[in-house]
């Protein structure tokens, strides 16, 4: 933020980060050829909802179109609103690379709408084994991603977490800052 | 994917307000220094000394802040809710989190305080945090990471600066001005009564300044949470308790807390208007409303 900014206390929030969602795609096969880290076959994106009109047209329509390719590739969506006000756009979809573009199409739809600075967070679901259930979660302001090993009622396995960052660092654009490693309690998958 | 546009426009004349306000302020303090050079070595003594004891206010303002208030930091698993709220604005705003603090009062309030953004606080009472609903709560969060982003703290620090020297050199100056030299008695008492000026012009400057931060802060607010009117929905309910409950512990607080609440505690009637440190709730309302109906008509 710049030092003008900081004096008028202007505040523009901020567009996403030069997109690396795809890089999953990739370090994917590392994962699970050299890890043993199997995706679940399910993902979510996480946005806030705006109580816009145009904002509730976007969202139905792009439901539409991903549940409309997703019938051919055999993929579901659903919608979950969560304690905080967010919405979630739960996919399933046996394939990985399928998951990464419908959660593409989500954040596109809604980036082309005007609200691409609304999306929180995409998250997907994986196991391994010595790991357990993980998620690996993108931050689209920063482009970065991290991976969250939730361990019984608002506790994490950090020393997991870092084990699973140092095997997959090199494909997977880390976020280098562990303290924006941000939890997400209460993921419904 | 070409298209920009962002979901709230700009609000032009809140910053030429707070940049011409800032000026001011420069101006008068610029008009102190000038007369403490020109009345030579006694007057500079004062001034470093003065910014001295002013300095180690500063720095040391976080942790006394915090313990005046009785301001104890809590984990996320004691209060998983408003940690999770604040987790998922900061994702939103690109902010580092904070520390979290909570102090026990029914009083509804919240605060932040801290230089830098990673040396922030952001503060509940017990109070608001049963008096509001997750929406509401997550813009009144918003609204105090809004001072971090900001970083109102040190703004209206640097601000407080010199006022703060002149009301010190007025209290030295009394003190020391008695005795001694006759040849440059005449020039200490210009140096004191321009300071008593320059603090009074100084005072009502920064408490307008202060009030234009808290404008941006409910904006910034809006920004990040897209929900301006769950935050004038939670000023509304604030306020309304604020004026039912007596305050109790807070009203112990030292004054200049008051401008990095939510909502100042112990406000009276609006004719001391220019003295307050927040805009009248109606004021606050209309801006809010106002970005709620630009949200609303696409802009």
């Amino acid at each position: 933020m710049s030092l003008r900014d900081a004096l008028t206390g202007r505040r523009k929030l901020k567009a996403p980060a030069r997109d690396r969602l795809f890089a999953l795609s990739t370090a994917y096969v590392t994962l699970e050829g050299e890890h043993g880290i199997a995706g679940l076959g399910v993902a979510g994106i996480v946005f806030q909802p705006l109580a816009t009109s145009d904002f509730e047209s976007i969202v139905r329509d792009m439901e539409e179109v991903v549940q409309a390719t997703g019938g051919e590739l055999g993929a579901t969506v659903e919608s979950f609103d969560d304690a905080f006000g967010y919405r979630w756009m739960i996919i399933k979809d046996p394939g990985l690379e399928d998951l990464v573009v419908a959660v593409n199409a989500v954040s596109s739809a809604l980036e082309t709408g005007g609200y691409g600075d609304r999306v929180l967070c995409a998250v997907f679901a994986f196991e391994g084994p010595s790991v357990g259930k993980l998620y690996f979660i993108y931050n689209y302001k920063r482009g970065t991603w991290y991976p969250f090993v939730p361990a019984g009622e608002g506790e994490r396995a950090t020393e997991r977490e870092l084990q699973v960052k140092a095997r997959i660092e090199r494909e997977l654009p880390i976020e280098p800052e562990l303290e924006r490693w941000f939890p997400l309690w209460g993921i419904p998958f | 994917m070409t298209s920009k546009r962002s979901t709230f426009g700009r609000d032009t004349g809140l910053q030429a307000r707070m940049l011409l306000t800032m000026f001011l302020l420069g101006l008068v303090y610029a008009v102190l220094i000038g007369v403490l050079f020109a009345s030579g070595a006694r007057g500079i003594t004062l001034a470093v000394v003065a910014g001295g004891l002013f300095l180690f206010q500063f720095f040391a303002a976080d942790k006394l802040g915090l313990r005046a208030m009785g301001a104890r930091e809590v984990s996320a698993k004691e209060e998983p809710v408003l940690h999770a709220t604040i987790e998922r604005l900061c994702v939103q705003a690109d902010l580092p989190k904070p520390r979290i603090a909570v102090v026990d009062t029914s009083m509804p309030n919240a605060f932040a305080m801290g230089r830098s953004q990673k040396t922030a606080t952001v503060c509940a009472t017990t109070g608001i945090l049963a008096l509001l609903t997750p929406a509401e709560l997550e813009g009144v969060m918003a609204h105090e990471l809004t001072h971090v982003i900001n970083r109102d703290v040190v703004i209206m620090t640097i601000a407080a600066f010199f006022a703060s020297i002149a009301s010190m050199i007025v209290q030295f100056g009394f003190f020391f001005g008695g005795g001694g030299e006759d040849d440059d008695d005449s020039s200490f008492f210009v140096v004191i009564l321009v300071s008593v000026a320059v603090y009074a012009v100084s005072f009502v400057l920064m408490q307008a300044l202060s009030r234009y931060r808290e404008f941006a802060a409910d904006r910034g607010a809006a920004v990040i949470t897209g929900r301006p009117s769950a935050l004038a929905s939670a000023l509304l309910k604030i306020s309304g308790t604020m004026k039912r409950v007596p305050q109790q512990d807070l009203r112990a607080a030292p004054r200049e807390m008051a401008a990095f609440y939510i909502f100042p505690p112990g406000v009276k009637s609006t004719i001391s208007n220019i003295f307050a440190t927040h805009p009248p709730l109606e004021q606050r309302l209309a801006a809010l409303s106002r970005l709620e109906a630009q949200l609303q008509s696409g802009r």
